[in-house]
């Protein structure tokens, strides 16, 4: 249960085309180094040093293995370099990491999210600039679009690990029974599909209520697609203002979905687990949420019907397309500013191979270039990478693009438009008179 | 001489307690309230003065709605005091009293206390739960609810805050029943039998005899169940986390987001402040309010 | 209101005289004691209910937990949770990697026992510094009279108010500057200071009622303060004490903040922060959690059955009011 509110801020944070496209505008100092596109076999550094991990991969996490196998490696990699790591779970993480950088008690390598999270130690000058360190792997093994998250003021703060969009899961024997054989691509006909689900008496989409981030998953995507992942960027990254008439449609059409029966009427008492739980059991059709939940949907021991991921129906053809999508590398690992220099290069190396074996494991998506025998990882996480790939837009998820004040308040109206106490258009007010 | 001498027994006696009192309880009030009158984020190096700005935007501000979680932990604590007490008090009289598998009702009464409050939520969440939750499926089973119907205990507004304190309240009448039954066992024998010679009846005796001896005990009850109430945290945020639209929100899930998820360290803190504030006033006039009792009372 | 305080005047004037022969005691009504003893099973039926079904939780899986089968027995009793929660093994494994030197591993104490020892230890000490401390303070304001005594009281009630949660950030910056954090005394210290207040309150409930004729007889008997404290005081506390144990292990033993921040070192770490990492970032498997709670919870059960029948012996042992 601690978990769960966890998840709201793990959702972390993504990139934004925006940002990226203004680093490729300057001079790619990083071009022509050294390439090494393998496994980095060899030793890296063997200066000798006792170094401060922190992390959140307890023995719980899905990433562990990716961790274990990693530490491994790095033990080659870094031959004096003795880690003493300290596993924190997820949501007692938060409070832990913030009231060490508080006291300048900073760990030398720590997990982080990107976005606002790292930001702020970014701005209190408590992580290392990592710039020189990523040099080698930017552009090649690291797309510079995946550092978009973790770059402040030109500078990169920290190495992406995994990441993770918004994916629609969708139960297909379910709508076999309405004649679709797969995830509607429009507005028009997600709502024949919802329609001829409810003539059924089949429950299209289940939402919790309970915890805010789970709406958003729902609601951001559905802004998206109406009004362009550009325009959504600017919104939530570059203090474009909020009064925008797309989100107020939006807005409408989530809770006109509402009215009309598509959603689980009980999904508002429910928490996150109850409503993928529902899912998993067969009662509603589709399931949008990150695809981190690929791992459980794709173990036939849980679920016993077909499922398949795809992206929210354009709703608005003239400002949106397919392939824009919520989401990003949000996972990272950050130095302490005061840490030694083979600190910071023992990171880059670390959140390379995380997210090598984490993406072996299943247990997120890539954010470097993968690299060896990936043809063991699942169909359904396979299929969520097809989609990132065809990608042509990425929007961070809103409560980590903004400050951790604006985000509360932002959950806060998001809560509200759920629980049907204001529409699109108070929505658009209360943001446009609350947020800066 | 003599006097010099009692006051070093005193300070010595003191010693520790003021030690660990004053270096863990009161520095860190001493500090939050510092804190309080900065805009600060927590670790930034630079704090903004605001004076008591915090303290206004908490109780004006329409989005955070202090007033509103303190509200609801007022109707808890009055709850507590007026419900939860005197059922917590009536199961201890009816211990007190040699019944048969006294022991066995003592040790499980206390068990909630004992269970971590995370087993606790999960198990309410269960019991609340729309689709399958025993409550829902009670009132299914009775015809009071139609086949398809459910009610949402914990995701309606007006709901929602009295799903919260029944549990609440449940899990800790065990511990304010093992307060009372201490002090309940603790008067004397020959004293009651005394009352029943002379005539009194069972609840006479009840009345009469125990309670009032046993009333520095239920003050601390009375403080505790004020205080505990105004502290409430844990099940709330397993149940609900002050959802669905603020109805159940309480000081300390609102402090506990300001501080740790909206990284307002100044404003979280007033509200610490205030909160201390609160419980220390409510247990100067629950003190009083036995004192009053004690002039007029027959003591 | 009149006949009362006339009984209550009888009471204790005549208690000790009273020939009991000559008394009939009235009967309670049989129908009534019938109807509380129902009652009394049945809220004891209520209460049990939450450790079946903790117990059951424990050996499900997360389809069963969430809808399928949320208060029935287990399907399939996963005794495996248990194994999960011991020693914190992964399940998943990567392909491609040889992991045979941790399948070689030998046995080691499982890490949720060391944790649970170290709770143990933790929780042991902070009952005892904070029961001295309690029991001095108290004898201080009780016993011995001076003008602030009263003042100093009221100070110390303050400790009941303060809200835990809220002074992590000053606490922590205390423990740092003494340098003790990643030891227990990190952790000793601030939970004995935040159940002083309690172990305090309840102390001056019971020592206000014991009589002051007996210091005032030990004092003409030349016993000094000390004296008077740890030969008459302390003996006649005992029945405090079973209380002041149980509040106190309740405010140590599930507490996650503190425990949380203080200690990063793995062989510190206390059991609701091992029972805490068995829940993952995105994914949880809440059958081994349920199994951790059992763990953490069962002996602590266990020995509060044992305990209350100490409690009491030692309640009848020390009643001296009235």
């Amino acid at each position: 249960m601690k978990r769960i509110l966890a998840v709201l801020l793990v959702l972390a944070m993504v990139f934004s085309l925006a940002a990226c496209s203004k680093e490729e505008d300057k001079p790619a100092s990083n071009s022509g180094n050294t390439t090494n596109n393998s496994s980095n076999e060899g030793v890296v550094s063997d200066e000798t040093a006792t170094l401060k991990l922190w992390d959140i991969a307890v023995p719980g996490d899905g990433n562990r293995p990716a961790y274990d196998a990693s530490l491994k490696e790095l033990k080659v990699m870094f031959p004096n370099v003795t880690i003493e790591e300290d596993c924190t779970e997820n949501e007692a993480y938060k409070p832990k990491i913030k009231a060490a950088v508080a006291n300048n008690e900073v760990p030398d390598i720590f997990f982080t999210w990107a976005g606002a999270f790292l930001g702020d130690f970014a701005n209190a000058g408590k992580v290392y600039c990592l710039d020189e360190e990523l040099k080698k792997y930017v552009g090649n093994e690291l797309p510079e679009s995946m550092l978009g998250n973790s770059t402040y003021n030109g500078k990169h703060y920290g190495v992406p690990t995994t990441m993770n969009v918004v994916g629609l899961f969708a139960n297909l024997d379910i709508l076999a029974q309405v004649g679709y054989t797969k995830i509607p691509e429009t507005k028009e006909e997600l709502f024949d599909c919802c329609d001829k689900l409810v003539a059924k008496g089949i429950i299209p989409f289940g939402c919790s209520g309970k915890e805010n981030w789970c709406v958003t998953e729902y609601l951001e995507p559905i802004i998206e697609k109406t009004i362009g992942a550009t325009e959504l960027n600017d919104i939530f990254r570059n203090g474009k203002t909020w009064n925008n008439a797309g989100i107020a449609t939006a807005v409408d059409t989530l809770q006109q979905m509402i009215d009309k029966g598509y959603f689980d009427p009980n999904g508002i008492a429910l928490g996150n687990e109850e409503v993928k739980a529902n899912f998993m059991a067969g009662k509603y059709a589709f399931y949008q949420n990150g695809t981190w939940n690929c791992g459980d949907f794709s173990d036939p021991s849980k679920v016993s019907f077909n499922v398949t991921v795809g992206e929210w129906p354009v709703m608005d053809a003239s400002k949106s397309s397919m392939g824009q999508l919520i989401g990003g590398p949000s996972d990272t690992i950050a130095v302490s500013a005061n840490a030694p220099k083979v600190a910071a290069q023992f990171a880059v190396e670390f959140g390379r191979l995380i997210c090598h074996y984490g993406y072996l494991a299943g247990s997120g998506l890539p954010a470097w270039t993968p690299y060896g025998d990936t043809s063991a990882v699942s169909q359904l996480v396979q299929t969520v990478a097809g989609i990132c790939n065809k990608a042509n837009g990425y929007v961070l998820f809103g409560d980590n693009a903004m400050s951790a004040e604006d985000a509360d308040k932002y959950l806060n109206y998001v809560a509200k438009v759920y629980g049907k106490e204001i529409d699109g258009a108070g929505f658009v007010a209360g943001l446009t008179s609350e947020l800066r | 001489m003599k006097k010099k001498s009692q006051k070093l027994t005193i300070f010595l006696f003191l010693l520790p307690a003021l030690l660990l009192f004053v270096g863990l309880l009161i520095s860190p009030i001493i500090m939050s309230i510092y804190y309080s009158l900065f805009e600060w984020n927590g670790m930034n190096s630079e704090m903004n003065f605001i004076g008591l700005g915090n303290y206004s935007e908490m109780f004006s501000s329409d989005l955070i709605r202090f007033g509103n979680a303190l509200k609801n932990s007022l109707i808890l604590a009055a709850l507590s005091v007026f419900l939860q007490l005197p059922f917590s008090l009536a199961l201890a009289l009816a211990l007190g009293k040699k019944i048969k598998g006294e022991r066995f009702f003592l040790s499980v009464y206390f068990m909630p206390v004992l269970i971590s409050t995370v087993v606790i939520g999960q198990l309410w969440l269960k019991i609340y739960n729309p689709d399958y939750g025993i409550i829902n499926s009670a009132l299914r089973g009775l015809g009071l609810l139609g086949e398809k119907d459910s009610i949402l205990w914990l995701g309606d507004k007006d709901l929602a805050l009295g799903a919260v304190f029944v549990p609440t309240l449940w899990q800790y009448v065990g511990y304010h029943m093992l307060l009372l039954y201490a002090g309940v066992k603790s008067v004397s024998p020959e004293l009651r039998e005394a009352a029943k010679l002379d005539g009194a009846t069972e609840g006479q005796v009840n009345r009469y005899v125990v309670i009032p001896s046993i009333k520095p005990i239920i003050k601390v009850s009375v403080i505790f169940a004020v205080t505990g109430s105004l502290k409430s945290y844990d099940l709330i945020y397993v149940l609900t986390n002050g959802g669905p639209l603020q109805a159940t929100e309480v000081p300390s899930t609102i402090m506990i987001k300001q501080l740790f998820l909206s990284n307002r360290y100044g404003l979280g803190s007033a509200m610490a402040v205030m909160l201390i504030a609160l419980c220390f006033f409510f247990a100067i006039l629950i003190g009083f309010i036995f004192k009053e009792r004690d002039i007029y009372g027959k003591k | 209101m009149e006949r009362n305080d006339k009984m209550d005047a009888k009471v204790s004037d005549d208690a000790l005289k009273v020939d009991l022969s000559k008394y009939t005691v009235k009967k309670t009504n049989k129908g009534l004691k019938v109807a509380i003893f129902i009652g009394l099973i049945m809220w004891a039926l209520i209460n049990l209910f939450p450790i079946y079904w903790m117990f059951t939780f424990s050996l499900k899986t997360n389809a069963e937990i969430f809808g399928e089968n949320t208060v029935g027995l287990p399907r399939e009793w996963k005794w495996e949770n248990y194994n999960n929660a011991l020693f914190g093994k992964t399940a998943r494994r990567i392909p491609g990697i040889d992991y045979s030197d941790e399948d070689n591993k030998p046995f080691e104490l499982p890490k949720l026992i060391r944790y649970f020892l170290n709770s143990l230890f933790i929780t042991v000490t902070t009952i005892l510094i904070s029961l001295i401390a309690a029991l001095m303070a108290t004898y201080a304001m009780t016993r011995i009279k001076w003008k602030l005594s009263g003042a100093m009281n009221a100070l110390f009630m303050l400790g009941l108010t303060i809200p835990i949660h809220a002074s992590l950030l000053p606490v922590y910056f205390t423990m740092s500057k003494l340098g003790v954090l990643d030891t227990y005394t990190s952790l000793i210290i601030p939970y004995s200071a935040f159940s002083l207040s309690m172990s305090i309150l309840i102390c001056s409930g019971f020592m206000e009622d014991i009589p002051k004729e007996l210091d005032e007889a030990a004092c003409i008997d030349g016993c000094g303060p000390w004296k008077i404290f740890f030969k008459v005081i302390v003996p006649l506390m005992k029945p405090a004490v079973a209380t002041i144990g149980i509040y106190t292990f309740l405010q140590c033993w599930n507490e996650l903040m503190f425990a949380n921040q203080f200690i990063t070192k793995g062989d510190k770490k206390t059991l609701p922060v091992g029972i805490q990492q068995l829940s993952g970032q995105y994914l949880t498997e809440w059958g081994p959690i349920g199994a951790g709670l059992v763990i953490a919870t069962f002996p602590t059960l266990i020995v509060y059955i044992f305990l209350s029948k100490r409690i009491q012996d030692s309640f009848i042992a020390g009643a001296v009011k009235g």
